[in-house]
């Protein structure tokens, strides 16, 4: 129960973290760090992929409720959902176990616990910035703000995932 | 049959995915500027209380200046009433200021003024919102221009709860108008390219234009946001260069000002929008025939 409940603290904690803090910081137009992805990543890496899916598609809705944003978080946060499983294998496929089972994220190595949230990050952004400005005359453009707003992203969720991992999950 | 609940049992994952991405692709793709800002206008009815209060901090922070600035404003504002004032009296047809209600009722004011406070405002996207904390109940409607005290083009409202409104700011790349070089009468359309925040671009504006680097760019006075004699400052020429097909200049405006850093704003009712607007589309629609009154619809 306890359980459940830290992961709606943190579904919560994001969105508000996202909306009320990253949403009012005005550093100009490359600077826009989406983080309310990280509940995507903390979920159970063992999690059965239509549920992981369905959270997603219910955390994108919020975002969009809150935002205003007609279904565009929905598409970004959705698509990570549902590529989820195969970054997983990816990033645990790097550093192979003795068995084929998928391990825990608190015990995924520093360096796949990385690679993890970078992945899911840059496909997020990607998919989000792509279809937000909806155009290829400002590709470059568009890239730019993806890399510029992931390095801030992936040092805020790599904190709270440490944060998650450690005084939330105890371990 | 069985081989075939099978296979849905198997992929039910990628259909239940396609199927939540075909929906949000159909509401994203039929999504407007109106329906964003209709969104953002009711929940705000929930998410609006704490930004106001939110923002209620940063907004001390910034108390001194803008006290400055509005005192300015209104000293300024005061000269004009006065100036006007004398005007008013020496006119043989002179009317007492306390009829100007009467006077807005027969139509012979246009505008009306009011101030309201942004609480929330985003220039980090391509389509760029201000939330203000004044709604229908305060007497906001869509459609009215918003500038800053001192005069600067922030944008219009777009739509209006209760108690907010939503103003859609020249920062978001739907945002168009027009504008033109001060000295100069020719018009060339501004709009953002979703590129700097402290930048938007005016396209066609004619060759013969006088132009120069640091040139003030004001409201074309076309605009049925803004009063035409009030020249609402855009910003100024940066740069400017021909077009690709050598027909007309092209150019990069700094804006006026900060918007990230505007807190409180001035919002300009044009009573007549709607029966211009009106007017506009039955010509447009055909419905309009000279010397006949428009066509009920």
């Amino acid at each position: 129960m306890q359980r459940y409940l830290s992961y709606i603290g943190m579904f919560i904690g994001v969105v508000l973290l996202q909306i009320f803090l990253l949403d009012n910081i005005s550093l100009g137009i490359y600077f826009h760090p989406l983080i309310y992805v990280a509940f995507v990543i903390i979920l159970p890496l063992d999690m059965r992929p239509v549920w992981v899916l369905l959270l997603s598609a219910v955390l994108g809705l919020t975002m969009d409720m809150m935002t205003g944003m007609c279904g565009l978080n929905v598409i970004a946060t959705t698509a990570t959902g549902f590529a989820r499983s195969l970054i997983i294998g990816f990033t645990s496929g790097l550093n192979t176990g003795v068995d084929d089972t998928i391990p825990a994220l608190y015990r995924l190595p520093q360096k796949n616990l990385l690679t993890y949230i970078i992945m899911m990050i840059l496909l997020h952004s990607a998919i989000y910035f792509i279809m937000e400005s909806l155009s290829m005359a400002h590709l470059f453009h568009t890239l730019l703000r993806v890399i510029v707003s992931d390095v801030f992203s992936v040092i805020i969720v790599w904190y709270i995932v440490k944060l998650f991992i450690e005084k939330i999950l105890n371990k | 049959m069985y081989k075939l609940i099978e296979f849905i049992r198997r992929i039910y994952v990628v259909l239940l995915f396609l199927m939540i991405e075909g929906v949000a692709l159909y509401a994203y793709a039929h999504s407007t500027y109106y329906t964003q800002a209709k969104i953002i206008a009711h929940t705000n009815s929930i998410v609006g209380g704490l930004q106001n209060s939110i923002f209620g901090v940063k907004h001390y922070f910034t108390l001194r200046s803008e006290n400055e600035m509005l005192a300015q404003r209104v000293a300024d504002l005061e000269t004009q009433v006065e100036f006007l004032r004398e005007q008013q009296a020496a006119s043989a047809d002179s009317v007492a200021y306390e009829q100007m209600d009467s006077l807005t009722a027969q139509g012979l004011v246009q505008y009306r003024h009011m101030a309201a406070r942004i609480i929330s405002n985003t220039t980090n996207r391509t389509r760029n919102f201000i939330t203000l904390n004044k709604g229908t109940m305060h007497g906001v409607i869509p459609n009215m221009g918003v500038i800053t005290p001192d005069g600067v083009m922030v944008g219009f409202v777009a739509a209006c709860s209760n108690r907010y409104s939503v103003v859609k700011s020249i920062l978001n790349t739907d945002f168009r108008t027009s504008g033109k070089i001060v000295g100069d009468e020719r018009i060339g359309s501004i709009a953002w390219s979703g590129k700097s925040p402290y930048r938007v671009e005016m396209n066609n504006l004619s060759i013969y234009a006088e132009i120069e680097v640091g040139d003030e760019v004001i409201s074309s006075g076309v605009s049925q946001y803004f009063p035409p004699d009030m020249k609402v400052r855009i910003g100024y020429v940066e740069s400017y260069k021909r077009n690709d097909s050598q027909t007309a200049n092209d150019v990069v405006i700094r804006l006026a000002t900060d918007l990230a850093k505007v807190s409180n704003v001035i919002l300009i009712e044009n009573y007549d929008y709607n029966e211009v607007t009106e007017l506009e589309s039955a010509v447009q629609n055909g419905s309009y025939s000279t010397g006949g009154a428009v066509t009920p619809y």
